[in-house]
């Protein structure tokens, strides 16, 4: 009993750094635009498939591989921002909130990169992207993990810190932490709003695609696999939906919590638990573990 | 656009009207020259690889049909429509075929729960609706006088086979059986026990798992646990590869595995998918064909489509559209000149061939409305496949 | 604008029942399917429309009081023998109810929150209604047997769609008075400013509970409708994407609108079916031009057909 908890216990916490990493993408849109982005699964799916693209097809090396999908990614992240989210967002009227329509436009984004996938009969198959380490699982004690499992939560967590140190460092990070807490006053001391943005969406994207290189071989691939993002969001709101660090451990939470309830209950518990999860946390502690303090914004 | 609908359809059954020459209660959808069907799958969406080949192999078979002078005289002509294998756009293209089109029957359907979702209508309005390559458990047991389904086996054939597989030829005493937690699993699983039950076997674990689990851990610990002497999963391609992965990880290898036809739809993917051929020395899968995917006696097959549709290479399911092709054709054939819906009916019930695609032959009757109850079972180590001896079937009655 | 809704408003009620009532002797029954299943779409939207639109709550529960309705009008018959008529409101109290409970904790959630959590507990139902299968059936679904309207039995297109147009005429009624009424005023109220709201005196915790009960209730006599005209109900019917249409529905046709919602209903809709004999030989791309619709839509209409082009919303 004692080697199944621990085994469920290591296993959670690496599919929680696979949530964690998709949740990651989530909150740096969500905290630059308050745009809840339906579309952050798609991305991790396309980020996945370009991989595949960029190792089998060009034979790139694998270390470029995550290269060319960032890239990629961040382009398209970056376009969809500029072209699409500046027009819905230009034709706000002051007083009306236009994040609805910012978020049918994101179902409409997840929508066309399904459909375009599909379009390959090559992804109609489950595929799998051949993982970064190969070899012999490492034991320790009774417990089994895979090299490619390591590879998850240390990229997760060196994501994570990358990130974190870029907003809190930089002058660029600092740029966009102010334009996501008050655009108008951001534009003021000639911050260019617009540009910073559609920078947040590329930046985002990107490491969505990371996260897909790396979960691809862990998650298989299918045009479908967006629907993930649902846990990535169940991830989010228990490390708190404004907290970085929080997607880590609100990951990992989430992975453990899975894992317990099918140990413990049912496997088939192991689908509702992270929206149980959700609603206790929302209920009792909205802001989730590390969300600070709620700060009401000005109405 | 409602409008102009509408006034399409007046004319469309004008049109028809006068086509069908002298006023005799015919049944619709027949005149002299032709017999007009209504064909339908998923075309496109998720669901497209297990419609898309199969409505064209049926397509196909129509037009091989016609080449030779259609039947009796008359000729099949389709109407194709998409309906994504969504309950909604089912029972939509259903009653258009029906009420507006005023087809002979409809002829489609690859999901399950659109063809339950369809049924109470085309019972109420007596038209013939045969399903494509749809398992359609819900629809097809208990049955009603005018669905016909299951040509590749209902998931009820998928479970009793291969428990039977497993106690039989891989002397199981102790079995771990993973289902999902879906219509499809409830079926399977439901089978499965009653057929374990009858052999004497015991189900010491059935885990049911969701279809979008993405972290087998739970449920495989749980199944290591139970020690079973044979693992069954009757689980989807995602999870199947998943399990696999889990079963080698822990060290289960020695145990054999053996994964419906659900999860394996081209065996040379999925090796490749688990990445671990080691995973795979005592795996076995199940197959409603009477060959491997790309064996010889569905070469055949592939062949003819090829010459159909160059431009396409036909998925893992495109012959699984068929027999049901074939059904259709046989009933028009035996029914002769004077063609009703009613006759027809009544020659579907009387057919028991060999499709020369699945394993086991193609019956109906009085009461059974699922034509085909077989399956083989073939060893894959990731390189080479090795038919088993024995084709095993589902009596019908286990599990009921 | 406020104030009882003028009769003038009624008038194209009158067209709903007369249509109600002269096309199931006129057009093929697959015509009267598609206006049953906008019909009932059409009430989902307006009650999700009084939430999101007119209250601003971003709140996702909707479809699972679909299909409580739904399941519940269903229930009520075959295991309590209640009759139709009665079972349907019933079912739809039961929804309200149920709305009500869970507005109690969400209400004080803002904004990205309640949307999260309303859409958890979505998708909780629909896990209940996939595991509970001594009552719901489960993953099987239940058959739906031909709801017995005082004699007058329901169940296939034709005889449903008068009642149907009956269902929505009354909604639409009880919407109009609704949103024209004080409470109708408060709403817009909390949805531009709840702090503004509340110091000119209204009980914003209140009324938001109330709009979310009576948006439940809606919820749940669109599920009652389902039960009128098709035979199967099964949990696959109220999951995600059955959210996302709606939505796109509501903000595709003009939040915040009667009309805009009707037109929304009428065009996402009819989609799939124009979508399928519009691009007969393109079927490939079925899902790539809907979200292109989608994108489109909301560059160029992000405040909705109705909104755009009418360029009035409700307004206090």
């Amino acid at each position: 009993m004692l080697q199944q908890v621990l085994q469920a216990t290591a296993s959670g916490v690496v599919t929680g750094c696979v949530y964690a990493l998709i949740a990651l993408s989530l909150v740096i849109v969500y905290k630059s635009t308050d745009v809840i982005n339906f579309a952050g699964g798609e991305v991790v799916m396309i980020g996945g498939y370009l991989g595949i693209l960029g190792l089998l097809y060009l034979g790139l090396p694998y270390a470029a591989i995550f290269l060319f999908s960032a890239a990629l990614t961040f382009l398209l992240g970056a376009l969809f921002d500029r072209v699409v989210l500046n027009k819905v967002l230009g034709r706000a009227v002051p007083g009306q909130s236009i994040l609805v329509a910012m978020v049918i436009a994101t179902v409409g984004l997840s929508y066309v990169m399904k459909g375009s996938v599909r379009l390959f009969p090559y992804t109609e198959e489950v595929r799998r992207l051949p993982p970064l380490f190969t070899g012999e699982p490492i034991f320790i004690g009774q417990v089994v993990l895979q090299l490619q499992d390591f590879a998850i939560v240390g990229i997760a967590v060196l994501v994570m810190l990358a990130l974190w140190a870029f907003f809190s460092l930089t002058i660029m990070g600092k740029a966009l932490r102010a334009t996501s807490q008050n655009p108008r006053a951001a534009a003021l001391v000639g911050i260019p709003v617009r540009r910073m943005r559609m920078t947040m969406w590329g930046l985002a994207s990107a490491v969505s695609a990371v996260a897909g290189i790396l979960l691809a071989p862990k998650l298989l691939m299918t045009p479908d696999m967006g629907v993930i993002v649902i846990l990535a969001f169940a991830a989010a709101i228990i490390g708190g939906f404004n907290s970085l660090p929080g997607c880590i451990v609100g990951g990992i939470l989430l992975g453990v919590i899975q894992n317990f309830a099918g140990l413990f209950f049912t496997s088939s518990a192991i689908s509702v638990a992270p929206f149980l999860v959700i609603m206790l946390i929302l209920t009792l502690r909205p802001q989730g573990l590390f969300g600070g303090r709620v700060v009401a914004k000005k109405v | 656009m409602l409008t102009k609908h509408i006034r399409h359809a007046f004319i469309g059954a004008a049109a028809l009207a006068v086509l069908a020459g002298p006023a005799r209660a015919a049944d619709p959808g027949i005149t002299d020259t032709e017999i007009l069907i209504g064909l339908f799958a998923p075309m496109s969406g998720p669901l497209a690889a297990f419609g898309f080949d199969p409505l064209q192999a049926a397509k196909m078979w129509y037009e091989e049909a016609n080449k030779k002078g259609g039947i009796h005289g008359r000729k099949i002509k389709v109407l194709i429509e998409d309906d994504k294998c969504n309950p909604v756009e089912v029972v939509s293209v259903v009653k258009k075929f029906i009420t507006v089109d005023k087809t002979f029957i409809v002829h489609g359907g690859s999901c399950t729960a659109p063809a339950v979702a369809a049924q109470e209508f085309v019972t109420r309005e007596k038209v013939p609706f045969v399903m494509l390559n749809a398992a359609g458990d819900g629809a097809v047991i208990p049955a009603t006088r005018y669905v016909f389904g299951a040509f590749g086996g209902t998931q009820r054939t998928v479970g009793a086979t291969i428990m039977e597989f497993a106690i039989k030829e891989l002397k199981g005493k102790k079995i771990a059986f993973i289902a999902h937690d879906d219509d499809f699993g409830n079926s399977n699983s439901t089978t499965a026990r009653a057929v374990a039950q009858k052999l004497g076997a015991e189900v010491v674990a059935l885990e049911r798992i969701s279809p979008r689990i993405t972290d087998v851990t739970a449920p495989m610990l749980k199944v290591r646990a139970a020690n079973p002497d044979v693992i069954i999963s009757t689980a989807y391609p995602a999870p199947a590869v998943l399990i696999t992965q889990k079963y080698a990880e822990y060290g289960m290898t020695k145990t054999p595995i053996i994964v419906a036809v659900q999860g394996i739809p081209i065996p040379a993917v999925f090796a490749k998918n688990v990445g671990n051929d080691a995973a795979l020395a005592n795996l076995y899968y199940g197959s409603p064909l009477n060959d491997l995917t790309d064996g010889p006696k569905q070469q055949r097959w592939i062949q003819l489509y090829k010459q159909y549709y160059p431009d396409r290479t036909p998925g893992a399911f495109m012959t699984y559209g068929l027999p049901s092709a074939m059904a259709v054709t046989m009933a028009l054939e035996k029914v002769g000149k004077d063609l009703t819906r009613e006759k027809f009916v009544d020659a579907l019930e009387t057919l028991d061939f060999d499709s020369g695609v699945v394993a086991g032959p193609i019956a109906f009757a009085k009461d059974r409305r699922d034509a085909h109850r077989a399956s083989v079972f073939i060893k894959f180590d990731g390189k080479t496949h090795k038919l088993m001896p024995g084709t095993y079937l589902w009596n019908g009655k286990d599990g009921m | 604008m406020y104030g009882s809704p003028s009769w003038r408003r009624f008038a194209p009620l009158l067209i709903l029942l007369a249509l109600g009532a002269v096309l199931p002797q006129l057009v093929p029954q697959y015509f009267l399917y598609l206006g049953n299943v906008l019909m009932m779409y059409a009430v989902l939207a307006i009650g999700l429309d009084l939430l999101l639109g007119w209250a601003g709550q971003f709140a996702f529960a909707h479809i699972a009081f679909f299909g409580v309705g739904a399941y519940a009008t269903v229930i009520f018959q075959t295991r309590l023998g209640i009759p139709f008529a009665a079972a349907m409101p019933l079912a739809a109290l039961l929804a309200s109810l149920i709305g009500m409970l869970i507005a109690i904790p969400a209400t004080r959630l803002r904004a990205v929150y309640l949307a999260l959590a309303t859409f958890a507990f979505a998708e909780g139902a629909q896990w209940v209604f996939n595991a509970w299968d001594h009552v719901t059936g489960g993953a099987d679904g239940l058959r739906i047997p031909t709801p017995n309207l005082f004699g007058y039995p329901l169940g296939t297109d034709p005889r449903a769609f008068p009642v149907m147009a009956v269902v929505l005429a009354l909604v639409i009624v009880a919407t109009l008075y609704l949103t024209t009424s004080k409470f109708g005023r408060s709403l817009c109220a909390i949805r531009d400013s709840e702090h503004a709201a509340a110091a000119s005196g209204i009980d914003v915790r209140r009324t938001k509970v109330v709009v979310f009960a009576i948006s439940a209730a809606y919820a749940g006599i669109a599920g009652g409708m389902f039960t009128m005209f098709q035979s199967f109900v099964n949990p696959e019917t109220f999951g995600f994407a059955q959210i996302v249409l709606v939505l796109s529905m509501i903000v595709v046709g003009g939040l915040g609108t009667l009309p805009g919602t009707l037109i929304g209903v009428v065009l996402l809709g009819l989609m799939p079916d124009i979508m399928r004999t519009a691009m007969r030989s393109l079927l490939v791309y079925t899902e790539l031009v809907y979200g292109g619709i989608l994108i489109l839509a909301m560059m160029y209409m992000p405040r909705g057909i109705w909104g755009t082009f009418v360029r009035r919303r409700a307004q206090p």
